[in-house]
């Protein structure tokens, strides 16, 4: 009954994938599974084509400097509570959940009226600052468990030995929290590359990221080059969490441990 | 102790990185979504944007039938949905949860990998799955079970499937700790007293992670309200949700009062029922 279960749900959630992998291995310009013969020409084409190319390139440097704005902030908060208690930090911790609650819809035509008011439509800038604040809740949350672990003890000694706070931060606190700091920037990256909504009522005709790039193709006009932009989306994001789960415990960061 | 509370007196470099994280999130997150109640009331500009106005006209043409259907209708497939998906993420979380380690791990990395995937990538690949040539009808007229199929894309179906799959990652992995980390005594006692595994599931688990699975229905409940890919790759234009209608408006027909005025309702209905989730959560927790 379990073992049933769990192999109708992996196949499943494994199924649409397969398909797309077969699909994006084909020789025909058709969608046909299976596919009858092999080649990579699809993935050629991702490869080289320059539209395609520019597309993964904007796509990634949106990811990376929204993954450090994220983290930043995402730290800059913790690292106030956590120092002072006051019931600003924790408005602004709170503050820092929100995005996280509201459909991204809202988020989106809210950013959208926003950059163009400011006259920053069509900057890729608008999309990397957008990204960076409303993906700030996951570093948040992931970045608190690393303060919840700190001891007071360490801090103490080194406060003892004369550190001044900037000394501490450097000395002890980031590199005790550094793990979770990495994990929040890995996670936002991985989900602000795979973002299409906010991403393309900020300024999707202008700044066209992958998401935004396979969706029109999708719409108007389909091309096996799809699938291989998708398989190789797919590698990307689970390649970056494998990384991740050698580097930190995921399954402790889910809560899994029992004394906690 | 003492001396550790004692340094820890709001310092001025404190002060001003808090300030900063405020200010970012106030200017990029609070006034976008202020800015957008103020465009509700703007007068709608066929060539341009907006004119400057306080009108309610928008919020009027919301109960006109059309939105109104359409936000009925979209309250309707996320309500489904997020039933749907708890009532199948449920049961398998408390399997991974009995799970060795290193199987819990392979799992959890899975539903991470799942739930970072992009919509429209999940989205098209359901619509490969359900196409004629490549997909379940094309595998199900090989081994004789459909003489003629077509493809099942778009419908209300392909739709609230791809919605479901979109939402069981996030609610396994919201539902894992807590379940991970149940007391187990009682489950076992009604076991070794012969109780049948059915009933351990309706009698005890549901009742004990009832205070969990009311707030994660709702999330997923707000969360579908925002799906935008889903119900247009996958559903016809009749399933189409609010999320589609309002970026329909403002970027189609370039109507940003009129996507704004819906935005803010579907702002409004967010946090009733966040409000709602909080109160159930504060009741039933001790």
């Amino acid at each position: 009954m379990r073992t049933l279960y769990f192999w109708i749900i992996g196949t499943l959630l494994i199924a649409p994938f397969v398909v797309v992998l077969g699909v994006s291995v084909g020789a025909s310009s058709n969608i046909a599974f299976p596919p009858e013969s092999l080649s990579i020409i699809w993935y050629r084409e991702l490869l080289t084509e320059p539209e395609w190319l520019a597309a993964i390139g904007r796509s990634l440097l949106i990811a990376v400097v929204a993954g450090l704005i994220a983290t930043v902030l995402a730290l800059a908060i913790n690292y106030v509570l956590w120092r002072t208690k006051t019931g600003f930090a924790k408005a602004t911790f709170a503050l820092g959940l929100g995005p996280f609650l509201l459909p991204p819809i809202i988020l989106a035509l809210g950013a959208s009226l926003f950059w163009a008011q400011v006259g920053w439509y069509g900057r890729m800038e608008a999309t990397i600052i957008s990204h960076g604040v409303f993906f700030v809740t996951l570093p948040l949350v992931i970045i608190a468990r690393g303060f919840a672990a700190l001891t007071d003890e360490v801090v103490e000694a080194a406060q003892m030995m004369g550190a001044t706070p900037a000394q501490v931060f450097r000395t002890v606190v980031f590199p005790l929290v550094a793990p979770y700091v990495f994990t929040g920037f890995a996670l936002v990256a991985i989900i602000s590359v795979n973002e299409y909504l906010i991403a393309n009522m900020i300024s999707g005709f202008v700044v066209e990221t992958l998401p935004i790039k396979i969706f029109n193709n999708v719409r108007y006009g389909y091309s096996p080059v799809v699938a291989a932009a998708s398989i190789f989306f797919v590698a990307l994001t689970v390649t970056i969490l494998l990384i991740l789960s050698r580097i930190t415990d995921l399954v402790a960061l889910f809560g899994t441990s029992k004394d906690t | 102790m003492g001396a550790a509370r004692m340094m820890r007196m709001p310092s001025y470099g404190s002060r001003l990185i808090s300030g900063l994280a405020f200010g970012v999130m106030a200017v990029f997150f609070v006034v976008p979504l202020i800015f957008m109640i103020v465009v509700s009331f703007y007068q709608p500009d066929p060539m341009g944007f907006y004119k400057v106005d306080f009108v309610l006209e928008n919020y009027a043409k919301f109960f006109s039938s059309f939105y109104y259907t359409v936000s009925l209708r979209s309250l309707y497939s996320s309500a489904l949905g997020a039933v749907l998906v708890v009532a199948f993420a449920f049961p398998l979380v408390l399997f991974v949860s009995d799970l060795s380690r290193s199987h819990q791990q392979f799992w959890i990395i899975s539903l991470l990998s799942l739930m970072c995937l992009s919509e429209v990538i999940i989205g098209f690949a359901w619509l490969i799955l359900m196409s004629q040539s490549a997909g379940i009808p094309g595998f199900l007229e090989w081994i004789g079970l459909w003489d003629n199929p077509r493809s099942l894309s778009p419908s209300f179906g392909a739709m609230m499937i791809g919605l479901v799959f979109l939402g069981f990652s996030i609610v396994a992995l919201i539902l894992y700790p807590s379940v991970s980390r149940r007391d187990r005594s009682i489950e076992e006692a009604a076991v070794t007293l012969g109780t049948p595994p059915r009933l351990v599931f309706f009698k005890i688990l549901l009742p004990t992670f009832r205070a969990s699975l009311v707030p994660v229905t709702l999330t997923m409940f707000v969360y579908m309200l925002g799906v935008f890919v889903m119900p247009t790759m996958l559903g016809r234009p009749k399933d189409w949700t609010m999320t589609v209608i309002i970026s329909d408006k403002a970027l189609g027909d370039a109507n940003l009062p009129l996507g704004a005025a819906l935005a803010v309702v579907m702002l409004i209905v967010t946090v009733l029922v966040l409000i709602a989730s909080a109160v159930l959560t504060r009741r039933r927790t001790p």
